[in-house]
């Protein structure tokens, strides 16, 4: 295997840089950022728009190209990453006049309702037949699950099988080569600067902050609910709860922006989990405080520039341990929207519930010594996600609470 | 949806790669398979991606003394193909069931173990295998074991301004086998519980037995459970109670809209008792082909 040749000076956010590839048998220079992905460059610069797009973020297999051979998904991969590499899209596989084996196929059984996913089928499909009994002999129960990287939204996988088993029976040593291949020139806009091109680093602006706290209707997200004993009396806990500086210095990540009034605080807190980061701004507002109970029941939301947004309703309840010791309950029930919610699945949950573990380690501390924890030294990896949010968000609130006092 | 902007180098050299992640705020790319939708979907926005693809280093695959050493640029699809990945079974075994074949041409297995979903196959597989994790930083390399490298959700033992250079997973012997499954929504979604297995027989019986879940914690959960399978066997019922009752314990993520945590305890339950049983009966042909 020949390794993409290195690129050792930093192309900076908005440069455009020059990158040359070979697409469906041509060589083409085109310039673009290094934010572009291949099917943008595809399509806009090279007028390829046989290559759709769909998801933009890898799961519906619509941008399905060869790249060195393979398929892949051309919004995976930025063009910058694709110097010297050999694309073939599904012009290159055959056009109108000079089908491929593949393409007849489709056409003869129908393959195809409203046709946005044809082409992402075909290269799909080349990819698992070309290199012969590996693919073509594949048994027929086992052929769904192997085409189930490209979606139809029309649900008319019937033809689509059917067309692929038959390309397969007829070329069961691997299927002829793209036809559409030879040298030509692209057309389009040419190698012309993409429209996207030399955006200077983008800036979104911060989302609006609401007045009041509105949890939705219907079931959340996630609900988290910790339980964990604490050596400290149960008078001892609710102190730290009660005061919220000291609550306040055991929930890692946040930041406080605004007092707005007594009940109501706006901040903002910053999440990072592996490559995520997200600096959520938001509002926090406690709807409940029962000092004789124990009791301390928050309403938080945030919202992120990237177009998440996560509420949350927390609830928290210290009560006495036999042996003098204190239980402390944590509940939070988390709604999530917009970006995050398909990124979320159980994580959310799972996240939250080390981070409250991680707070009543704190609260303990804090109880016993009087003092603040200080800010944890590990990055905020493990504490976060939405919780750090919602947790931020309570941190939040505690503190300005105790401002007020 | 359009990634943020970030800068771009392709570095020749793995001390170039180091030089630029100890820059702040980087990231390495090798499939993106992972990180680029986290891009896309604004979730991230690391200024620099670090592209290791032209490091030639990075790109071996080879089988040497006991283990098979991936190297981090090596994509899946070169793993699931390779004659010297089949001296390491259980990768074969979870490889197909890593997104879609048009994922693994590009996504790359260190990727997958970096990345640490707690519902992704890889870092189970090196979490079953004991597998030992290279990392290489500023301060020299060091060897990370599998159980102490995944310590939570996408978090690892290796620091921002490190990179994993490799994975080497222990090579079979005669007289293990292996067994691995999972439950997803659809082919290629994340798992909502699965498993990985590791049975060792000699002529006297089963002397080891390891089982490790995952999607059902905030990283694989790994146990012995020599003594289980010692008494259970290949019977399937016998460690169904067994492992229904391990489930308990080890299971502890929370419910969501695709099944509760009761859900899946049961099919990690399930799903274990089986593939033990599996593990077992491959485990006693390997040592009958191949009597040590």
């Amino acid at each position: 295997m020949t390794l993409p040749q290195a690129r050792p000076e930093k192309v900076a956010a908005g440069e455009s840089v020059a990158i040359t590839m070979t697409v469906n048998g041509t060589e083409v220079t085109v310039h673009a950022p290094p934010r572009v992905h291949l099917a943008d460059v595809l399509r806009e610069q090279l007028g390829l728009t046989g290559t759709h797009l769909g998801c933009e973020h890898g799961v519906c297999g619509m941008c399905t190209v060869l790249v060195d051979g393979a398929a892949a998904r051309a919004c995976l991969l930025f063009a910058v990453q694709c110097e010297g590499a050999e694309v073939v899209t599904v012009e290159g596989l055959g056009g109108p006049d000079d089908q491929h084996p593949l393409q007849q196929a489709f056409s003869a059984h129908h393959g195809l309702q409203c046709g946005f996913c044809t082409p992402g089928m075909l290269m799909s499909s080349y990819d698992l037949l070309a290199e012969g009994p590996m693919g073509t002999a594949l048994p027929a129960e086992d052929l769904p699950v192997e085409m189930s990287g490209v979606l139809c939204r029309c649900t008319g996988y019937r033809g689509i099988l059917a067309a692929v088993a038959d390309v397969a029976a007829e070329h069961p040593e691997g299927l002829p080569g793209p036809r559409g291949c030879g040298a030509r020139t692209l057309v389009g806009r040419g190698t012309a600067r993409s429209r996207s091109t030399a955006d200077a680093p983008e800036e979104e602006p911060r989302p609006q902050v609401p007045a009041e706290v509105r949890l939705p209707a219907g079931a959340p997200s996630a609900t988290v609910e910790v339980r964990s004993e604490l050596g400290v009396p149960v008078e001892k806990a609710w102190e730290v709860l009660d005061d919220f500086h000291r609550l306040a210095a055991c929930l890692p990540g946040a930041e406080l922006v605004e007092v707005l009034d007594e009940h109501r605080y706006r901040g903002r807190a910053t999440v990072a989990l592996g490559p995520v980061k997200l600096a959520f701004d938001g509002l926090a507002q406690v709807v409940e405080r029962a000092p004789d109970e124990h009791r301390l029941r928050v309403h938080a939301q945030g919202a992120d520039t990237g177009g998440s947004t996560t509420q949350a309703d927390i609830r928290l309840h210290a009560e006495p341990a036999p042996g003098g010791g204190t239980v402390l309950q944590a509940e939070a029930a988390l709604f999530l929207s917009g970006r995050i919610a398909q990124f979320g699945r159980a994580l959310a949950g799972d996240v939250s519930r080390r981070l409250f573990e991680q707070f009543a380690v704190a609260v303990e501390e804090n109880a016993r010594t009087g003092r603040a924890t200080a800010t944890p030294a590990r990055p905020p990896g493990a504490l976060s996600l939405l919780a750090a949010t919602l947790a931020a968000r309570l941190r939040v609130a505690v503190r300005r609470w105790r401002r007020n006092r | 949806m359009k990634a943020p902007p970030f800068a771009y180098v392709r570095p020749a050299t793995l001390d170039d790669v180091l030089a630029e992640l100890a820059g702040g705020d980087a990231k390495v790319l090798a499939g993106g398979q992972s990180l680029v939708p986290v891009l896309a979907m604004r979730l991230g926005r690391p200024a620099t991606l670090v592209d290791i693809n032209s490091v030639a280093d990075l790109h071996g695959l080879a089988a040497v003394s006991g283990a098979l050493r991936v190297g981090a640029a090596v994509r899946q699809r070169t793993v699931e193909r390779a004659d010297a990945a089949r001296a390491v079974p259980l990768i074969g075994m979870a490889l197909p069931f890593v997104g879609h074949r048009e994922l693994r041409s590009r996504g790359t297995v260190v990727g997958s173990l970096a990345h640490a979903d707690p519902a992704a196959e890889l870092p189970a597989v090196a979490a079953c295998l004991e597998a030992t994790i290279e990392v290489a930083g500023p301060s020299g390399r060091r060897s990370v074991p599998a159980a102490a490298f995944f310590t939570g959700a996408m978090t690892t033992g290796a620091g921002p301004d490190e990179i994993v250079v490799a994975v080497a997973f222990p090579t079979a012997r005669p007289g293990e086998g292996f067994g691995f499954a999972e439950i997803a929504r659809r082919h290629g979604d994340f798992a909502l519980a699965g498993v990985a297995t590791r049975v060792r027989v000699d002529a006297d019986g089963i002397t080891d037995a390891r089982l490790t879940g995952f999607g059902i914690s905030d990283r694989p959960v790994s146990r012995d459970v020599t003594a289980l399978v010692q008494a259970a066997g290949e019977r399937e019922p016998e460690l169904r109670v067994a492992t229904a009752e391990l489930a308990t314990e080890v299971v502890d993520t929370a419910g969501d809209a695709h099944g509760s945590t009761g859900y899946r305890r049961r099919l990690f339950g399930v799903l274990a008792a089986r593939e033990l049983a599996r593990a077992v009966r491959h485990a006693r042909r390997s040592s009958e082909e191949d009597p040590t």
